[in-house]
């Protein structure tokens, strides 16, 4: 009786082994999975005094200031592959008063203009700043011309200025970028 | 990022408790099992393994999900699976794969009944725990999560290519009692070990007022141990690559020295308590190290413009190369060729067993006396099994049921709880055909009808002659 046991048992332990299998399952899914992750990431920032804009040499007015910088992961490719859309958070804060015109220009390696936007920052005075909000949502063919670009100037332009003007045009900023990462 | 997420999700196949062999341990009929305790009882007088497959071992698993989970047939979307696994999962989870190939193995008793037993195997060992925040940040992005400090920390994993060379001595010192000691010599061939890492990364509102935000790198103290890598970075094609490893097979790798210790003690007749400690040791590498260290705090405010007052044609303020050139300041990524030691995975196993059988009725003492000891034809069990991982000990409890019949086959029957799986059944058997012997050890078979339910299975098996004294 003893020794005919062997027999199923080894043969439980071999079919188990040899003849298991995968099944109820679809591999076909990971052509699905995509991470979507949205991420905050600051972007520039500054402060420009009343006198910024008077040129006490000169005694002339500079009605535009102009700054660039890089921004060298937005035409990453990974970045080009992969944003699907950028919201841009400008914060101003304007004790100076008067209105502001301000132009981002996103620019590609070759400084070609891949994608303009401006804004107007209300006046404000010293005793009460004034806060302008202004946000830039990007997307669809937008978002391709966009990430074509890896530096900004921004241009500050002022109606008037002169000795005597007073306060601070304060900018704060972010961009929200949401991803979908796909193979 | 996908390609990873299927690497994890793929790695499923093996125990979740690495190098658990719950069903060889006390299967004292394949030599193999004196790997797993030197004290263990020695049946035979001789054993020589067939070469390269003596013992044919992996396994390898993932603590907190199976392949169903992720790719079964479901109406809910794959990403909402994923999302809700990352969720589900801790750090501590793991992702492990271990594979060993006896390349030799022999044994043989002297006439003062001490067996001497060596050989050669080779052993490949991953461990990767889940980087649960890293994950969230990669899925999820951090806008959910302002003043959530990310734990940089988490990042923690170990991979080890080895040869071993080893010899062991094992006697029955008094009636009861049967000790052993096996001594290992290492020879590491690849390393590649991140553990004891920290650092937060955390995105939060700015209260200073200089942006809109603060993204905080704070304590990073990250560390990438790699042996046998550099080497290989220059070499053309996986023939050269292939060929170099086997080149430091025969001890010209990193070395490293280890002890494993035994004992079996025979309570009463039909009581027995085991206990073994295994990979006491540890490898020193110093040939061909690598070492990257990023350390550091920094905190991200974006990029200050001032606006500078530039002539026609002059170049604008190279203000990201400034902020890339403060974030390798502040937080340097150093690579360097220091000397490190890799611990072996230190592993406890214990047992204690109650032996019976009379199935010829009566009185008989039904227990099968092969030399050194008695075996009784029926036991049942209990196995403590710990093996001491980066991020702690991780354990496992058995109970098993064992069963000779006639004089050429031994199975064994067990159930496995770790902290990760309640519902692991072993099964393994023990063949003898004259000299001739066979082993087969699974476990986790009740998965094998979809073996992608499983988060683990667990495979070994082997052949061997074997000599018996007559």
């Amino acid at each position: 009786m003893k020794t005919n046991l062997w027999l199923p048992f080894a043969m439980i332990v071999c079919l188990s082994t040899l003849l298991s299998c995968v099944k109820d399952t679809d591999f076909d899914q990971a052509d699905e999975i995509a991470l979507t992750p949205v991420v905050e990431l600051d972007l520039i920032y500054f402060t420009l005094t009343a006198p910024d804009f008077f040129d006490s040499i000169t005694q002339t007015p500079r009605l535009t200031i102009v700054d660039t910088t890089e921004i060298r992961f937005l035409d990453d490719s990974g970045v080009q592959e992969n944003l699907k859309r950028a919201e841009f958070l400008f914060n101003f804060t304007n004790s100076i008063p008067r209105s502001f015109e301000v132009d981002f220009q996103f620019l590609s390696e070759q400084n070609d203009t891949t994608y303009t936007t401006q804004t107007t920052v209300n006046e404000g005075t010293v005793e009460a700043p004034e806060l302008t909000l202004f946000t830039e949502n990007v997307e669809g063919e937008e978002i391709l011309q966009l990430t074509q670009a890896n530096k900004v100037v921004i241009s500050v332009s002022i109606p008037s200025a002169d000795q005597s003007l007073e306060g601070m045009l304060n900018l704060q900023s972010k961009t929200t970028y949401f991803l979908e990462i796909k193979d | 990022m996908k390609k990873y997420c299927l690497l994890f999700f793929a790695l499923w196949v093996g125990v979740a408790i690495a190098q658990n062999k719950q069903v060889l341990y006390g299967l004292t009929d394949a030599p193999q099992s004196l790997m797993l305790n030197p004290g263990g009882i020695v049946p035979q007088k001789k054993h020589f393994g067939i070469p390269f497959l003596s013992q044919i071992h992996f396994n390898g698993g993932a603590s907190g999900v199976s392949v169903f989970d992720i790719f079964g047939e479901s109406d809910v979307d794959i990403n909402t699976r994923i999302h809700n696994k990352i969720f589900e999962l801790n750090p501590t989870d793991f992702f492990t794969a271990t594979q060993q190939l006896e390349l030799l193995s022999f044994g043989w008793k002297n006439k003062s009944g001490i067996y001497f037993s060596g050989g050669v195997y080779e052993e490949l060992d991953f461990i990767t725990y889940f980087p649960r925040d890293l994950a969230i940040l990669a899925w999820e992005g951090n806008r959910d999560y302002l003043d959530y400090p990310f734990d940089l920390g988490e990042f923690s994993f170990t991979a080890d290519l080895l040869t071993v060379y080893h010899f062991g001595a094992n006697k029955q010192v008094t009636d009861r009692l049967t000790l052993g000691a096996r001594v290992k010599l290492y020879s590491g061939l690849i390393s590649f070990s991140s553990t004891d890492n920290t650092g937060t990364f955390t995105t939060s509102l700015d209260e200073d007022g200089v942006n809109v935000y603060d993204h905080t790198v704070e304590n990073a103290d990250i560390t990438v141990n790699t042996s046998g890598y550099a080497s290989l970075k220059d070499l053309d094609g996986a023939g050269e690559v292939s060929s170099k490893v086997l080149g430091r097979s025969f001890f010209g790798g990193d070395l490293g020295v280890g002890l494993d210790v035994g004992a079996t003690y025979q309570v009463t007749d039909r009581i027995t308590a085991t206990a073994s400690i295994l990979d006491f040791g540890a490898i020193f590498y110093g040939k061909d190290t690598e070492n990257y260290q990023a350390s550091g705090d920094y905190n991200l405010n974006g990029i200050e413009l001032i606006f500078p007052s530039l002539a026609d044609g002059e170049a604008a303020l190279p203000y990201f190369d400034n902020l890339e050139d403060d974030l390798e300041r502040e937080v340097p990524i150093d690579t360097l060729t220091n000397s490190y030691t890799r611990f072996r995975p230190l592993k406890v196993n214990g047992s204690l067993e109650y032996g019976f059988g009379d199935s010829f009725g009566g009185n008989v003492c039904d227990c099968l006396n092969k030399g050194t000891g008695g075996v009784w034809q029926q036991a049942l069990g209990a196995q403590f099994y710990s093996i001491v991982r980066p991020k702690g000990p991780q354990y496992a409890g058995t109970l098993y049921y064992r069963r000779t019949f006639g004089s050429f086959l031994t199975g064994k029957v067990t159930y496995t709880v770790d902290a990760f799986s309640a519902s692991n059944l072993g099964l393994g058997a023990v063949v003898d055909i004259g000299k001739f012997n066979f082993y087969i050890t699974a476990d986790n078979i009740l998965r094998y009808g979809n073996i992608a339910k499983a988060k683990s299975v667990s495979l070994q098996l082997g052949f061997n002659i074997k000599i018996h004294e007559q």
